[in-house]
């Protein structure tokens, strides 16, 4: 079950022709290829697409109703190779993921469909995970589109202009047989706002005629001599047809002014950005009427010579806005202006950052300095409101501290690496190679574990190096999402193929949680359209693994004393330790509800907790630092001599366990408490404790009493 | 040059922690805005939110209307701009300021704040106190915004039985940043048919005190009383002494010390604490302390009290059996009233332990026995679990608490009896040579506190860092040293900086 449901936004799907569809970004995406009439979807999960595999998981009510069939991806290069579909058949299908990474998993499957050539419309949107909020390295996908030919689409980031773009996007792929990309950025996935709606269209060829049908043409295998041919296709043909519907379709945009000596060359992805920079300055309204003449781009890839031309050849210079690098666009647009030897001046990279973001800010101050290089020069730039000073800012940023991500409150990975730190403090400091997943924030406080990362189900190849005779062993990680994402091969089996002498935790919470707790291979629940509860001990066990133990994660003792003896058996062989937990969101989502319809129903509940003591309570915080549970935090010490804060659980607390079972193991100091809640509690258990009550009771009077005459009731205030 | 327009949207910017609502509270506006006949965009960089981060929620809001009138769909914005936010509502005290950093919050903004602390990793982890200040953050934003709107949103939250969202929500209409009714507010509360009552009640709170806010002042400077607190009749003539004859700047401290030492062992025990004070005014006096506000005295009051009431076993088991111990229990789990509540502590005591109770003779005779140690160590290899609500584990505790008696012979009394002695005679010594530096010696003891490998760490790097003081040249034993050194002694566990410091 993923963390976020749309079951309720799915119905929505349904809308018929001609109505305001309002909703968040992916779903409009959704919507529109239900417009499209397309024949299949597949993806792989991960931010900012995440919800698009999830509405689509929950929508395959809807999909089956008009005959699509969705296929939740093993990872973005199965997803790229069920293109594979479109290539003999006019099957239209889209797939999705996060970009760059999953295109860089994709990239040996989507030439070859880009070579191979589709004749259904295939689509793939991507998720750029660029700039704040991004998780990953900073590169551009645009660099796949052009090292394969595939056509990129950047739309405005509008929902009308999304779904139109959708559309097109089938349309364009099948005039020139050419498979297109469309790029959103991460706050255009999540943007809320409405577009008319078409109705949805059922495909006009189904799978299942295909499969019973099927064709077979040696021209669209990559193997010579066909390969070569597709090579000269590419350029012959398929460029030339792309060109000429972007031009007839006026996929491109000309907004803004229609003459002036400087003009703007905008990705379409970048243009309410711009909008609002130019607003700011006093150059446009709010509605992007503006003097300026602006080519909006909402293909950038292939560039259109001709519009190009036609923009640029009248105007003294022109601002390209791009965002990232290398800068693509604007070394193309120099090219093609030189070559058909259009003077124009062209500024892009030199007035606008090289790298980052592209944010108004950033924007603003390339466009002060685009115009200030102008005649006549000077802009009546409007005046900003009254911020305080850059000094006084950077001040309080010494202040303001850092809110690295970390586990959740209750997450069973938490244990695993306070484990690994107890076991480094015996055993001396370890390699640790780590992977992609939740279990990755191990790297930030307070745990600081772990040395490098190389993407995703790569956490054990990653340390493949270290393969050699030595005195410590490395230990890696890997999610169980990555584990069946491709960890399975190039982790576990490449290290059992070289007879690999380290060790390999994998952290089992049943889920694909850090993309939003999707179902897995290994999940433990159950999933009516999809094959779970396979376990991946068995899957290691047919690979080779002779050495593996299985250990819930909240056992902290005994995962030192597994982790121990995996760094230290005389025993040769790759050793995997399975870390075995549910994600603590997922559980709570499902545990949660039925407590409490169980206290609502007057059963008999126990409700655990734990606590600190803040007398007893040292205000060294050791238990954090080993811990980091969000729910276990400091507060003022009650006591006004002692002048450090003391540990202290929050009402968040769910029980897990773990603070208390880390005291225990790194023997800390005797503050911990769990306390157990009675809901609706039996005839015993009042029995039972109004007797200690009674006794207990008794006693603490009489110490109260023997201490009255020394106490000091009232001091200061 | 073509007709421009002057119109302009509303812009939000929301910034939340994961599972305070940031997106509830940004759906409602933007359910509130659209059936106001507003056109709404918002969006949202959500990433890890709910794994502790901080989210930032965007919105804009554009009069239908006036888009009808101009005949043109408006351009909104992604992201907000510096300088361009016209409300940031802000969940945290340090989020607040962190929009001020980012250049949300101008002059022409409301900032809308709760001003409780959710801590971050970075300052919980600290061994000492790694709390950012939080009286410059509000006194920076009070300063960069146009109106300010702080309160602590967070109990406000807890006392209506709801999530700091509905408060802030109820602020925003309090402010009448927006230009909306507080029913039409309700009405979008009422309308997602969700904890209904208490989001209400959660809004009200945040609008009724939105409109009381004045910008926050300083906190009221805590007054020193001229009479004697209400005492017990055996403690009272102690008291009475003190207030007669120590210096009125040692009063407040002195009188707390009373009371932990008296708590911890008794009338004599206080006494014996109050004869030492005795001793240390008089060495602060012969140092000029009364033109130094008593510095020495007043640190001295507060370190003695903790050094003389360090802990051990009969501590934790009488700490543990106390009435206002089970009371701040059930407080803190939030058990509600009558509930039944079953407590287990998880204690670790080790050899080490049982032997530091034993009478000072026989158990350094215990610890220093190879042969027992081995044997019996075993013993006390695990944890154990304690439940002080059943009668045995209680009975277990409260006995152990009853025999203190035992601690004045104990081993662990000794030990710390001697150290005590050795770190008084060296502020003594030292104050004899630098006021200051006597003042920074007496806060060493900052750095012992706690119990097994934490107390012993203390009394480590106490150690060292007296014995590398003590091998500088006599120009260089200055206060600051040595203030610099405790510091390092306090940012790591295993000494890192401590030893850069020493050896740098």
């Amino acid at each position: 079950m993923a963390e976020r449901s749309f079951a309720a936004e799915v119905q929505q799907l349904r809308t018929p022709g001609g109505e305001v569809f309002k909703g968040e970004g992916i779903l409009a995406v959704t919507k529109a290829l239900l417009q499209s009439g397309v024949s299949y979807v597949g993806g792989y999960q991960g931010a900012p697409i995440s919800h698009l595999m999830d509405v689509l998981s929950d929508a395959e009510d809807v999909l089956d109703e008009l005959g699509i069939h969705f296929e939740a991806s093993a990872s973005e290069a199965s997803a790229a190779a069920m293109l594979a579909a479109s290539v003999n058949y006019p099957l239209r299908g889209a797939v999705t993921w996060k970009s760059t990474v999953g295109t860089n998993v994709a990239s040996d499957a989507l030439a070859s469909v880009a070579s191979s050539g589709v004749v259904g419309g295939a689509l793939v949107i991507i998720g750029e995970d660029y700039g704040e909020g991004s998780s990953i390295m900073q590169e551009r996908s645009h660099a796949f589109a052009m090292k394969s030919q595939m056509w990129l689409l950047d739309p405005r980031p509008n929902l009308t202009s999304i779904v139109d773009m959708v559309e097109h996007g089938f349309q364009l792929s099948e005039a020139s047989n050419t498979p297109v990309m469309l790029e959103l950025r991460i706050r255009a996935c999540h943007v809320h706002g409405s577009f008319t709606t078409k109705d949805n269209k059922r495909p006009d060829f189904t799978l299942r005629e295909a499969m019973e049908n099927p064709v077979r043409d040696y021209d669209r295998v990559v193997l010579p001599p066909s390969n070569f041919l597709h090579e000269v296709e590419k350029i012959e043909e398929r460029w030339p047809a792309a060109v000429e519907f972007i031009k007839a379709n006026r996929l491109n945009e000309f907004l803004g002014g229609q003459d002036g000596p400087a003009g703007i060359i905008v990705q379409g992805g970048l243009y309410n950005t711009l909008i609002r920079a130019m607003q700011m300055l006093g150059l446009s309204d709010v509605y992007g009427q503006t003097d300026i003449p602006i080519y909006c781009m909402n293909v950038t890839y292939p560039l259109i010579d001709q519009e190009i031309i036609g923009f640029c050849a009248d105007k003294k210079s022109v601002l390209v806005v791009e965002e990232g690098q290398p800068d693509y666009i604007e070394q193309a647009i120099h090219s093609i202006l030189r070559k058909k030897g259009v003077e124009t001046k062209l500024y892009g990279k030199d007035v606008l950052p090289m790298a980052g973001e592209y944010t108004a800010q950033a924007i603003q101050t390339g466009l002060k300095r685009f115009f200030s290089d102008q005649e006549p020069n000077g802009l009546a730039l409007t005046s900003s409101s009254e911020l305080p000073s850059e000094h006084a800012r950077s001040e309080l940023g010494e202040i303001v501290p850092a809110r690295p991500v970390g586990f959740c409150t209750g997450c069973p990975e938490r244990p695993v690496f306070t484990a690994m730190k107890l076991v480094q403090r015996n055993l001396g400091k370890f390699h640790v190679s780590c992977d992609i997943g939740c279990h990755l924030f191990s790297i930030l406080p307070p745990f600081n574990i772990g040395n490098t990362t190389m993407g995703y189900g790569l956490g054990w190849s990653g340390a493949s190096a270290f393969n050699t005779t030595s005195d410590q062993r490395t230990v890696s990680i890997m999610g169980d999402g990555g584990f069946w994402h491709n960890g399975l091969t190039s982790g576990v089996g490449n290290a059992v193929f070289n007879k690999n002498d380290n060790v390999l935790v994998i952290v089992d919470n049943g889920y694909s949680a850090a993309t939003g707790g999707q179902d897995i291979l290994s999940s433990r629940a159950e999933n009516a359209s999809k094959s779970t509860k396979n376990p991946i001990s068995k899957a290691i066990e047919g690979l080779g693994i002779r050495w593996q133990r299985t250990v819930h994660t909240y056992d902290i003792g005994k995962m030192v004393r597994v982790l121990t003896e995996a760094m230290t058996t005389p025993s040769k062989g790759p050793k995997v330790i399975i870390a075995e937990g549910e994600c603590m969101l997922n559980e709570q989502r499902r545990v949660k509800p039925q407590r409490n319809k169980m206290i609502k129903d007057g059963k008999r509940v126990v409700r655990r907790r734990f606590g600190v003591d803040s007398d007893t309570c040292t205000g060294d915080h050791a238990c954090i630092r080993l811990s980091g549970c969000p729910s276990l935090t400091i507060k003022d010490n009650p006591d006004p001599l002692r002048e450090d804060p003391v540990a202290y659980v929050n009402n968040d607390c769910v029980g897990c366990g773990v603070c208390g079972e880390v005291a225990h193991a790194a023997i800390l100091c005797p503050s911990f408490y769990r306390a157990e809640l009675i809901y609706n509690p039996s005839l015993w258990d009042k029995l039972r404790s109004g007797l200690r009550n009674a006794v207990i009771g008794f006693l603490q009077r009489r110490i109260d009493a023997r201490r009255r005459d020394l106490e000091i009731l009232e001091a200061y205030s | 040059m073509s007709a421009r327009n002057s119109d302009r949207s509303i812009n939000i910017a929301v910034i939340a922690m994961g599972g305070q609502g940031g997106g509830v509270l940004s759906k409602w506006i933007l359910d509130l805005a659209q059936s106001q006949g507003y056109i709404a965009q918002y969006t949202s960089v959500p990433g890890v939110a709910q794994r502790t981060g901080a989210t930032i929620y965007y919105i804009e809001l554009f009069p239908m209307s006036l888009a009808q009138k101009a005949g043109r769909e408006p351009i909104l914005a992604l992201m907000p701009v510096e300088g361009n936010v016209d409300i940031v509502i802000a969940s945290e005290l340090m989020e607040a300021g962190r929009a001020v950093v980012r250049g949300f919050v101008s002059k022409e903004t409301t900032l809308i704040a709760s001003d409780h602390r959710d801590y971050a990793i970075v300052e919980k982890q600290v061994m000492g106190d790694g709390r950012k200040p939080g009286q410059p953050v509000k006194e920076a934003a009070g300063n960069a915004a146009g109106r300010f709107i702080c309160f602590d949103m967070d109990s406000a939250a807890r006392n209506a039985g709801s999530v700091i969202s509905s408060v802030l929500f109820g602020a925003l209409a309090g402010s009448k940043a927006l230009p909306f009714e507080r029913e039409t507010f309700e009405e979008t509360i009422k309308l997602t048919n969700k904890a209904v009552a208490a989001n209400l009640k959660g809004f009200a709170a945040g609008y009724e005190t939105a409109q009381q806010v004045s910008p926050p002042g300083e906190a009221l400077a805590s007054s020193h009383r001229k009479d004697l607190p209400t005492a017990g009749k055996r403690v009272a003539p102690l008291l009475k002494e003190v207030h007669e004859t120590f210096p009125p700047e040692t009063h407040f401290l002195v009188t707390e010390a009373l009371k932990k030492t008296l708590d911890y062992h008794g009338l004599d025990y206080a006494r014996e604490y109050i004869e030492h004070m005795r001793t240390i005014i008089d060495v602060d006096r012969s140092c000029g302390g009364e033109r130094k506000q008593w510095r020495l005295s007043q640190e001295m009051a507060r370190y003695l009290a903790l050094a003389m009431c360090y802990q051990d076993t009969f501590r934790v088991a009488d700490q543990k059996t106390r009435r206002n111990r089970f009371t701040r229990f059930r407080e803190d789990v939030k058990a509600d009233e009558n509930q039944i509540v079953n407590v287990s502590e998880f204690m670790h005591p080790r050899y080490q332990e049982i032997c530091e109770m034993m009478p000072a003779p026989l158990g350094r005779a215990c610890l220093n026995n190879g042969m027992l140690t081995r044997l019996l160590s075993p013993f006390f290899k695990s944890g154990k679990r304690v439940s002080t609500t059943k009668l045995r584990g209680f009975l277990v505790l409260y006995t152990v608490a009853r025999l203190r008696w035992l601690r004045k012979i104990s081993y662990k009394h000794h030990e710390e009896m001697s150290w005590i002695q050795e770190w008084m005679q060296r502020v003594f010594a030292s104050a004899k040579v630098d006021y200051e530096l006597a003042c920074e010696v007496a806060g060493l003891q900052r750095l012992i506190k706690g119990y097994g490998d934490t107390h012993a760490r203390g009394l480590k790097n106490y150690q060292r860092i007296i014995t590398a003081f003590d091998n500088l040249k006599s120009s260089q034993q200055t206060p600051a040293v040595l203030a610099k050194w405790k510091k390092a002694a306090l940012q790591d566990e295993e000494g890192v900086a401590l030893d850069k410091a020493l050896a740098g």
